[in-house]
C-alpha cells in the first residue's frame, strides 16, 4: 500500500459569495462554516465517498492513507474536523487518535471513527482513546452529509466564541497595560510630597486597581495649608483621568497664595472646559490656618467634612453646599468658602462617599456618624486614626469595597508658643544686583475681583534676590494691603472679630461691602535697591480711604504676646517685627516699610568663611513667637 | 432597572424601580430621549418613590438628561425623593440643579 498525503482538491464550485448568499437564503446546503476535514482510510472508495460528500458541500478535503501520516497531517493543516478508519496498514486509527490527543491543542478538533468494526468494544475503545463520535461502515451518504452539517454547525459557533475569547483576552492584557500605566501616574500625582506633612493623615483604598479618589496637600505662602479631597465620578481609570488636571491647579494656585474660593472656581473651570456632560467631581478643599486659628471649607458633593475636638465632640460640620466640580458653568458656580476660628486644637476630617457609605454584609452604611463615633473613642491624633482604619475594615467584614474609599486627617493645635522660622535667603551676588521698581495700581473695579496679593507676589517674586523670601513677603503684603482694603477702603472695624462668632461676621460683611464697592483704589509700589552694605525691599502701600489713627498701633509691639483670643490689631505688630521699619503717614492711609532682603557685606564674609555653615546667625532667620 | 412611562397632559412622568445605576444606562436613556422626542411633552419628570440605590454615574445620566432637554427647551424634575436616593441627591445639591417636588 502507498503511503502519504493526499491533498484534495478545492472545492471551486463553492465561492465567498455563494457562502454569503446562502447565509442571505437558508436552504438545505447551506455551510454555516466551511471546514477543512481530514480523511484518514487506507480504502480509496472510503475516501472517495467521504470526499465528494464533503466537497460537494463546500468544505475542503484533507486525505491521509494510514496512522501516521495521518498524524502528521493533523499537525501540518489544523483540520476543524476527522474521519478515522480503525484498521490501517503500520500505525492504526486508534493509536493515531491518542497521539493526537496528546497534542497541545487550541481549539477542539471533533474526530469521528468510521469503521467497520462495529462491535461494542471496538466503540468504547476508539471512544476511549479520544474519538467523539462512532459511525459504522458503510454509512449512507445522506447519514454523512448530515453528520458533517451537524459538526459544522458546532464547529462554527466553536470559532465564534473562540473568536470572542482571543479579542477579550487581547482586550484584557490592553486594559491590563493601561491599567499599569495609569497607576503608575495617578501614584506619582497623588503621592505628593505635601501629603507628608506632619499635621496629615490619610489612607486611599482603591475598588479598583487604583482608586479615583485624589488626595493633594501643600502649603501655602504664611505658612497656611492647603487640601484637597477629590472623588471623581465611578471609579478606576476613567474616574482617576477626570481627577487628574485638578493636581497642577491645585498645587500652582495654593504656592501662589491664592485664597481658597479662587482655587475652587478655577478647578471647577478647568474640569467644566475638559469634562463631557455627564462627569463630575466631587471635591472638599479645605485651608487651615494656625497662625490665625481658622478652618476655611469648600465643599461641593462629598459627606461632611468636620471638624472633631481632642475632647471628641464635634466642633463643626461642613455639609456640601454646592455641586459638584465640573458641573457648573462659570457664571453659576460659587466658590463661597465657610471659616470658622477654632478655640480648641482637634482633627479635621474630609472624606469621600466611598467611606460613609461603606456597606456591611447587611447592607448597611457606616454612615457620617459611624465615622465620627470611631474618630471620638480615642484622644491622640494617630491612635484615632488607626482606630478609623481599623473599623472602616471590621465594617466590611471581609467584602470587597463597592467604591474607592478615602479619608484625609488635619491634626490642628493650638500652640501658644509656636514658633515660626522663615527660610534662609541665598546669598545674592553683588554683580547680580540692580536697583528695580515696580508700581502697581488698583481701582475699585479691580480690586472686586482680582486677588491682589497673589498677583502682586508672582510679580516681585520674578525677582531672583526675593524667591527665598516668598514666606515673609507674603505676611507683610497681606497685612498691608488687608489694611489698605478693608479698613482703608470697606470701613470694617477689625474689632468686630473679637467676638465670639465674630470673624465669620467680619468675613461676611467684607464680602458684602467689596462687592458694592464702587470707588478708591490702592497703590502698591516696591522698589529694591542697595542701602549701604545691604539689599533692601522698600514697599509702600497707599489706600485712597480717609485713614485711621496709627499712634497707638504701630508701637503696641505687646499685641503680639497679649491674649490668645485677640485676633484683632495683630497684623501691624506681624509686618513690625519681619520688617526693619515701618512708617505711617497722611492721615494713616500711607504705609511704608523696609524689608532687608540681604547684608552684601556680611554675604562676602560667608562666602570667604566656611560654606558649610551659611545659615547660622544671618539676617532673615526670622523667629516668631505668637499669642 | 424598570421604567414605565406615563404621558399625561404635556407631562412625561419616568417611573423607576429598583437599583439605578451604570447598568441602566440604556434603558434610561432610551426612555428619556422618546419622551424629549415627543412634541407635545413639555415636561419630564423622573419618578424616584420605588429607586432603592443611585450611583454617581446615574447622577451622571441626570446631568446629560438635563443638557439635552434644555437643548429641546423642555423642563426636567426629580421627584417622588426618599431614603438614600434623597439624602445623596441632596450631598451633590442637585437641588441646585434641578427642580425638586415631594
Amino acid at each position: 500500500m502507498m503511503s502519504g498525503i493526499m491533498q484534495g482538491r478545492e472545492a471551486t464550485h463553492v465561492t465567498d459569495e455563494a457562502i454569503a448568499a446562502s447565509e442571505r437564503n437558508p436552504g438545505e446546503d447551506q455551510i454555516p462554516f466551511r471546514m477543512k476535514i481530514l480523511i484518514a482510510d487506507d480504502t480509496p472508495t472510503n475516501v472517495k465517498q467521504l470526499e465528494v460528500v464533503a466537497e460537494k458541500l463546500g468544505h475542503q478535503v484533507v486525505v491521509a492513507l494510514d496512522g501516521e501520516s495521518a498524524v502528521q497531517a493533523f499537525k501540518t493543516t489544523a483540520p476543524d474536523l476527522v474521519f478515522m478508519d480503525i484498521m490501517m496498514p503500520g500505525m492504526d486509527g486508534i493509536s493515531a487518535v491518542k497521539i493526537i490527543r496528546g497534542l497541545p491543542a487550541e481549539k477542539w478538533t471533533p474526530i469521528i471513527f468510521y469503521s467497520a468494526l462495529d462491535r461494542m468494544q471496538d466503540i468504547v475503545n476508539g471512544l476511549e482513546a479520544g474519538g467523539d463520535d462512532y459511525l459504522a461502515k458503510p454509512a449512507s451518504t445522506q447519514l454523512l452529509k448530515a453528520k458533517i452539517n451537524s459538526y459544522a454547525r458546532q464547529i462554527a459557533l466553536q470559532s465564534k466564541v473562540h473568536g470572542f475569547s482571543r479579542e477579550l483576552k487581547r482586550w484584557r492584557e490592553e486594559s491590563e497595560e493601561q491599567t499599569r500605566l495609569g497607576a503608575h501616574v495617578m501614584t506619582r500625582l497623588t503621592d505628593a510630597s505635601g501629603l507628608r506633612d506632619q499635621m496629615i493623615r490619610y489612607f486611599n483604598l482603591p475598588a479598583e486597581t487604583f482608586s479615583g479618589d485624589l488626595l493633594c496637600a501643600a502649603r501655602a505662602p504664611g505658612d497656611v495649608l492647603n487640601v484637597l479631597l477629590a472623588d471623581a465620578a465611578g471609579h478606576g481609570l476613567a474616574a482617576a483621568l477626570s481627577a487628574m488636571p485638578l493636581t497642577q491647579a491645585f498645587y500652582s494656585m495654593t504656592a501662589k497664595g491664592f485664597p481658597l474660593p479662587s482655587i475652587a472656581e478655577e478647578l471647577n473651570r478647568k474640569l467644566k472646559a475638559i469634562l463631557p456632560a455627564d462627569r463630575f467631581v466631587a471635591a472638599t478643599l479645605a485651608s487651615i490656618d494656625v497662625r490665625n486659628q481658622t478652618v476655611e471649607v469648600w465643599n461641593g458633593g462629598n459627606p461632611d467634612a468636620f471638624f472633631l475636638s481632642t475632647e471628641g465632640s464635634v466642633a463643626m460640620r461642613w455639609t456640601s453646599r454646592h455641586p459638584p466640580l465640573g458641573i457648573l458653568p462659570e457664571k453659576l458656580f460659587s466658590g463661597i468658602t465657610e471659616t470658622v476660628v477654632f478655640q480648641v486644637p482637634g482633627d479635621l476630617v474630609l472624606s469621600s462617599d466611598g467611606l460613609t457609605e461603606a456597606e456591611n454584609r447587611a447592607g448597611e452604611w457606616l454612615g457620617i456618624d459611624g465615622v465620627v463615633d470611631l474618630l471620638a473613642n480615642v484622644h491622640d491624633s494617630n491612635e484615632r486614626f488607626q482606630y478609623l482604619l481599623n473599623g472602616v475594615d471590621a465594617h466590611l467584614e471581609g467584602q470587597k469595597a463597592r467604591d474607592d474609599i478615602s479619608c484625609l486627617m488635619v491634626s490642628v493645635p493650638i500652640d501658644r508658643r509656636r514658633q515660626f522660622r522663615f527660610s534662609t535667603p541665598r546669598m545674592i551676588n553683588q554683580s547680580q544686583f540692580a536697583e528695580w521698581r515696580l508700581d502697581l495700581s488698583y481701582n475699585a473695579n479691580e480690586l472686586r475681583y482680582i486677588d491682589v496679593v497673589p498677583a502682586a507676589l508672582g510679580l516681585i517674586t520674578q525677582v531672583q534676590a526675593l524667591k527665598d523670601h516668598q514666606g515673609a513677603l507674603f505676611l507683610v503684603l497681606s497685612e498691608l494691603f488687608n489694611n489698605a482694603l478693608d479698613h482703608g477702603l470697606l470701613g470694617l472695624d477689625s474689632i468686630t472679630k473679637s467676638w465670639i462668632g465674630g470673624f465669620e461676621i467680619y468675613l461676611q460683611q467684607r464680602s458684602e461691602r467689596l462687592a458694592r464697592l464702587s470707588e478708591g483704589r490702592i497703590d502698591l509700589s516696591f522698589l529694591l535697591h542697595q542701602d549701604e552694605s545691604r539689599a533692601v525691599l522698600d514697599i509702600s502701600v497707599n489706600d485712597s480711604g480717609p485713614g485711621f489713627d496709627f499712634t497707638n498701633q504701630v508701637d503696641d509691639v505687646d499685641a503680639l504676646s497679649s491674649t490668645n483670643r485677640q485676633a484683632y490689631g495683630r497684623g501691624i505688630p506681624l509686618v513690625k517685627s519681619l520688617c526693619e521699619q515701618i512708617v505711617y503717614s497722611g492721615t494713616g492711609n500711607k504705609a511704608w516699610c523696609r524689608y532687608v532682603v540681604s547684608d552684601l557685606v556680611l554675604d562676602k564674609l560667608a562666602e570667604d568663611a566656611d560654606p558649610k555653615t551659611p545659615d547660622s546667625g544671618m539676617p532673615g532667620d526670622v523667629d516668631l513667637t505668637l499669642f | 432597572m424598570q421604567i414605565a412611562t406615563e404621558v399625561a397632559a404635556g407631562k412625561a412622568v419616568l417611573n423607576l424601580t429598583g437599583r439605578f445605576d451604570f447598568h441602566s444606562h440604556r434603558d434610561f436613556r432610551s426612555a428619556y430621549e422618546t419622551a424629549l422626542e415627543e412634541a407635545g411633552v413639555r415636561e419630564i419628570a423622573i419618578n424616584f418613590k420605588q429607586v432603592d440605590y443611585l450611583d454617581s454615574s446615574a447622577l451622571g445620566m441626570l446631568l446629560l438628561l438635563r443638557e439635552k432637554s434644555e437643548a429641546a427647551g423642555k423642563s426636567v424634575s426629580l421627584i417622588g425623593l426618599q431614603g438614600m436616593v434623597k439624602q445623596v441627591l441632596e450631598i451633590a445639591n442637585f437641588g441646585k440643579l434641578f427642580s425638586i417636588q415631594a
